[in-house]
């Protein structure tokens, strides 16, 4: 998994004034002269939950918008439609599905990132069919890297990710999805395959993934160590916590893996305010790392 | 390994000299751990520095060192706050609110209080509540508690989840030194109060936090009673 940096997602740019509420942070986003104000709303409508009811609507039209920002705020290309699609997901509005789906299909693939993992965070199980479809020709095609950058031909951590957060539901043919996603386990790079068993793990419950990710705590790199700790605690799979407490990399993404150990297990039930034995442990752990 | 007493100084001065030359950060990180190792309090102005070279592998490994030598290590800890090098003054929080000396608790209250970093906010918390108090008489521990939870009470508003989770744990621990015992306890349930509801608290594991402090001070409460009666 992605390690969020402190901010969020996008930090706010230098050197422009913060706007401070939301009346001043939709004023931003309608207005179309100024890309970097755009950007900036944007990030800060999605940051801050907003549930105004103009801003989704709003956000849809920014998610439409191609070409750079201002110079000198953002290196990355379409980043109002970038942060727009980033947006969209934490709000939980399903009028936002139809338009990130269509953002699926864009040739800009940081856009096509951002656009499968807001559909995975709003549980939209439209978006399963097009994410498979991207993912299907394998880790020599789709993972493959591409000639001149770093990246891969399609996102596939966000995607692999997103059809692990869209889980079973409403699905005719689980066979044929795990099947695209199964060799992504096995890709090159470790993050895809911490990516891959958290998505498969999540979908099956089978402890072999679990294992292999606890396997990955171990990697010389701390950023797969940090990765692979993230997607433990997306799945929720308590197994893991003492192995999780081990782990060579800051306490504070141990901690945040550790309450996705509390929160995302399949055991813990939301009727219950109070910990059962095994989450008195887990919260034992925690304590133990503050 | 063991030293001969008179042999001490020297065996400090070998491992400190293996800090000095360490030529790369792993080989930093594995003399610091060597170090902190023999919690010897010769070490302390070389683990106090070693908090200042950003580097986390060593700066943690020198925390565990100061920790483990303990109260004898809070002297040169305070002097050596350092404003200017966010990175100490940020890990020797953590020593202080490890270690639960008296002498830190300005610095954790301000650190509460101000401190941009949640990972600092959070041990301060953590430290709040687990002062190592002896002897002190009742009269003091009860003007330290009601000096300490309203603080942490202000720390619910916190905006970062762990640093509430932290002070569920701290107003936990404050149970164990805060007297008179009775009215503390009540005043700790009450405290808890905001962090246990999800109308003031969104975040789940927080609030089972909260609760868990809750049970346990019910407990501490019933033994209370019954030994009382007894």
């Amino acid at each position: 998994m992605a390690v969020p940096d402190s901010a969020g997602s996008a930090p706010p740019s230098a050197g422009l004034a913060a706007p401070i509420n939301e009346p001043q942070a939709l004023g931003w986003l309608r207005q179309t002269e100024d890309a970097s104000r755009r950007y900036y709303a944007a990030w800060w409508l999605g940051r801050m939950r907003s549930g105004h009811p103009e801003a989704v609507p709003l956000l849809l039209q920014a998610l439409r918008e191609r070409g750079p920002a201002a110079s000198g705020v953002t290196a990355e290309p379409n980043p109002v439609a970038r942060n727009a699609a980033r947006a969209l997901g934490k709000l939980g509005d399903h009028r936002a599905v139809p338009g990130l789906l269509e953002v699926l299909e864009d040739p800009d693939d940081g856009l096509r990132e951002a656009a499968a993992r807001s559909l995975g965070a709003l549980r939209a199980v439209q978006a399963r069919g097009p994410l498979l479809r991207r993912l299907a020709s394998g880790p020599s095609v789709a993972g493959a890297q591409r000639p001149t950058i770093s990246r891969l031909a399609e996102p596939c951590e966000a995607m692999l990710e997103a059809l692990g957060d869209l889980g079973m539901v409403d699905l005719d043919d689980p066979g044929s999805l795990l099947a695209v996603i199964r060799p992504y386990a096995d890709h090159e790079r470790p993050v895809i395959r911490s990516a891959a068993c958290r998505s498969l793990l999540q979908l099956t419950g089978e402890s072999c993934w679990g294992e292999r990710l606890v396997g990955l705590l171990q990697h010389e790199q701390l950023q797969v160590r940090r990765a692979a700790l993230l997607d433990l605690g997306a799945t929720g799979w308590r197994q893991a916590a003492p192995a999780i407490a081990a782990t060579l990399a800051e306490n504070s993404l141990k901690l945040i893996a550790l309450r996705g150990l509390v929160e995302e297990s399949p055991e813990r039930d939301c009727c219950d305010a109070t910990p059962v034995a095994a989450e008195v442990e887990l919260l034992d752990t925690m304590d133990r790392l503050l | 390994m063991t030293s001969p007493p008179h042999g001490e100084l020297e065996s400090v001065s070998r491992l400190v000299a293996q800090v000095e030359g360490a030529q790369t950060a792993d080989a930093l990180t594995a003399a610091v751990g060597k170090l902190a190792a023999v919690r010897n309090p010769l070490a302390i102005p070389c683990l106090i520095q070693v908090l200042g070279f950003n580097n986390p592998g060593a700066a943690g490994a020198a925390v565990g060192g100061l920790v483990a030598i303990g109260p004898a290590a809070v002297p040169a800890v305070l002097a050596n706050l350092d404003d200017y090098n966010y990175g100490a003054r940020a890990w020797s929080v953590r020593v202080l609110a490890a270690v639960g000396d008296l002498r830190g608790l300005e610095t954790l209250e301000r650190a509460l209080a101000q401190d941009i970093g949640p990972s600092v906010r959070r041990a301060a918390a953590r430290g709040m509540g687990a002062l190592q108090l002896h002897g002190e008489e009742t009269a003091q521990r009860q003007q330290l508690g009601e000096r300490v939870l309203p603080q942490l009470q202000a720390a619910c508003r916190d905006g970062e989840w762990i640093v509430r989770y932290a002070v569920a744990v701290g107003m936990e621990g404050m149970a164990g030194w805060w007297q008179p015992r009775s009215e503390s306890l009540d005043l700790l349930q009450e405290a808890l109060q905001p962090l246990r509801q999800p109308t003031s608290e969104d975040v789940p594991v927080v609030r089972l936090r909260a609760e868990l402090a809750s049970a346990r001070l019910r407990h501490h409460a019933v033994v209370a009673a019954n030994g009382m009666s007894s």
